[in-house]
């Protein structure tokens, strides 16, 4: 059983605020979820990057196995359970699950072929469970508390609560607790609203991977199958609120190179697209693109949809559609000899 | 521990024990490359090869395994680095808030650019992708601790703290001199229009015919001609996989011929 703490998708950062702040609550999920499933060796795998997390867990599993909640013959049960703690040392693509696999077995982190799946076969070739930081936290509360409590709130298909990582343009980014199915209009309101003279333009709902929503899914509930009737998805929780002063073609500059930077290079369209898009979008950015950039732009990001070994290919394409097929003027001004007075 | 004398196999020694508790948390050994990684830096300052070469026989690896799986990850630094590690955030979020100019900052406070190190030894220099603290922006790591709120503005203060000593961040180890960078593949710098020395548009031999394939796509070719860099960074990563692969068919060849 594996707690995948290598938080990196782009505008999240609820995982790292949970295992500063909340190590027991993450330890003690992942220990309910390890009787569950009768493991008897856990590991959390914690993004290179926190070090002070990893010190603060590091020291949270010390306090339980002096307490006698790790190791051998747990409370007296017969159940042993081990817990490893293991740091990441810099890779976005090992947090997909059978990236982070490979990285534990002290291997490049590159994602497996899929089947077999980790449930199948994970680490060691073992059945294994991955889960994350979010997931095995609500373990505790839910079994204090029931399902019951749990699925009282959200809406009819998304039961619950989910923590967003709210970021961009609103007066209190933070991380917030919400129930399932609160609009997205009242997210950013919980997040102090944008700022004074601003109007809205766009929001990311889940994370780097997902495509923007507009004006008009403002009143949408915040849930799972809204979020995908809507064209995007709800992802990881990270809520990123564009305003008016957006640049769009620098936004999507921005994540394209976050995705071609990380593609672990194994799939030919997710490493050669991903490069291909950063530096045609890079002309944009400094008003240089070329009339049949824009056209090209869509079709090179949808040759590389669905042909990859892991969704970090599959996640090239929506943000930079979404944007450039709500704002095509934005792109159009960038084209090279029509630059037109006042863009920023 | 003098700093700038090496000593490997004293440190070796000295870190035995800690390897063999390491290791032995796993069902398989090869599970502690990575703390051994991060083990021998904290100590030398960077993964130094004798390092590598420690763990490929402590684990029973080969030497082009280690040095394979090392270089896939961005915090193990092959070579020397600066005291002060200055990481700062690039990602979306961050870039909303302000992070360009922080960035600009500190390339003209330090007088050095992204994966460089300063003449004194004193300070390297990155931009990173989104370090999961979006809500303060400009957010930042000096050999990996937070700062947070960054403005262009505040890069003056931080780099006194750390220099006058208050800034409470340890210096890394330093037990060599850093060079210039202390990226062995060079990121290829896109937002200056560089190309990588030596590139002259080539399609890669290796490339299994992708967008990256001139023959490929032809709507792409243009592309290729003026992004030369790009075909150079792919072409260098499969090349040097392709080597690491051939290491280890001789080494497992050569063993095959003693048995
Ligand atoms: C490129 C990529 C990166 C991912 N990064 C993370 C991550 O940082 N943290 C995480 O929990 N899941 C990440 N995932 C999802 C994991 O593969 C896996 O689905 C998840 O850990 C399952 O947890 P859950 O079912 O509890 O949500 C990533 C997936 C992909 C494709
Ligand atoms: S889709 Fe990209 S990141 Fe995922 S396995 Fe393929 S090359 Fe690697
Ligand atoms: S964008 Fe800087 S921390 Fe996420």
């Amino acid at each position: 059983m594996v707690c995948n703490c290598d938080e990196a998708e782009p505008g999240t950062f609820k995982d790292h605020m949970l295992l500063e702040n909340k190590p027991h609550l993450i330890l003690e999920g992942m220990l309910l979820g390890a009787y569950g499933i009768k493991s008897n060796h856990a590991f959390i795998y914690i993004r290179g990057e926190f070090k002070a997390g990893y010190e603060i867990f590091t020291q949270a599993l010390a306090q339980a196995r002096a307490a006698g909640m790790v190791g051998k013959n747990i409370f007296g049960t017969g159940y042993d359970l081990e817990v490893t703690v293991q740091r990441g040392a810099g890779a976005y693509i090992c947090g997909e699950e059978t990236g982070l696999l490979n990285s534990l077995e002290g291997k490049r982190g590159e994602p497996r072929l899929k089947p077999p799946f980790p449930a199948i076969a994970g680490l060691y070739g073992m059945p294994t469970v991955v889960n994350n930081v979010e997931t095995l936290a609500y373990l505790v509360p839910v079994l204090q508390k029931g399902w019951e409590w749990f699925a009282a709130v959200g809406t009819e298909r998304s039961k619950g609560y989910k923590i967003v990582s709210v970021s961009g343009h609103v007066q209190k980014p933070g991380n917030y607790e919400i129930p399932l199915g609160t609009t997205v209009r009242e997210i950013i309101e919980i997040a102090g609203g944008l700022r004074p003279g601003r109007t809205f333009a766009a929001v990311q709902p889940g994370g780097g991977s997902s495509a923007c929503i507009f004006d008009e899914h403002l009143d949408w509930p915040y849930d799972y199958e809204s979020m995908s009737k809507a064209g995007s998805m709800l992802g990881s929780g990270a809520f990123v609120v564009f305003d008016d002063t957006t640049d769009f073609v620098k936004a999507a500059y921005n994540l394209i190179r976050f995705f071609a930077h990380e593609s672990c290079g194994q799939c030919t369209p997710c490493r050669e697209g991903g490069h291909w898009l950063e530096k045609v979008l890079h002309r944009f950015v400094q008003g240089r693109g070329l009339p049949g950039d824009m056209e090209m732009l869509l079709r090179v990001s949808s040759s590389i949809t669905g042909l990859n070994l892991c969704a970090l290919g599959d996640s090239i394409e929506p943000f930079l559609k979404s944007v450039l097929v709500r704002f095509p003027d934005r792109f159009e001004a960038r084209v090279q000899g029509r630059q037109v007075a006042g863009v920023r | 521990m003098s700093d700038r004398v090496r000593n490997f196999p004293l440190l070796a020694a000295e870190l035995m024990p800690q390897c063999e508790a390491l290791a032995a948390q796993y069902e398989e050994r090869r599970s502690a490359l990575l703390p051994l990684m991060h083990l021998f830096q904290s100590r030398e300052g960077f993964v130094s090869p004798e390092a590598m070469r420690f763990a490929a026989g402590f684990l029973d690896l080969t030497p082009a395994v280690v040095e394979s799986t090392v270089s896939f990850y961005t915090l193990f630094y092959r070579k020397p680095v600066g005291r002060y590690v200055l990481q700062v955030c690039r990602g979306l979020s961050c870039t909303l808030g302000g992070a360009e100019d922080v960035m600009a900052a500190f390339r003209e406070k330090l007088g050095i650019g992204n994966l460089q190190t300063t003449d004194d030894g004193l300070f390297s220099y990155e931009e990173v992708e989104c370090l999961a603290s979006c809500d303060r922006p400009t957010c930042m790591q000096v050999n990996l601790e937070f700062l947070y709120d960054l403005t262009p503005q505040t890069v003056d203060g931080v780099l006194a703290a750390i220099r006058g000593g208050t800034s409470g961040v340890a210096p890394l180890p330093q037990t060599e001199r850093p060079g210039k960078t202390w990226a062995v593949r060079q990121d290829t710098e896109v937002s200056e229009g560089e190309k990588m020395p030596g590139d002259t548009g080539v399609p890669d031999p290796n490339n299994a015919g992708g967008l990256g394939d001139r023959t490929g796509l032809i709507a792409l070719d243009r592309i290729v001609n003026d992004d030369a860099a790009l075909l150079g960074r792919s072409r260098e990563r499969t090349v040097r996989d392709a080597s690491a692969i051939d290491a280890v068919i001789r080494e497992e060849d050569r063993a095959h011929a003693g048995h």
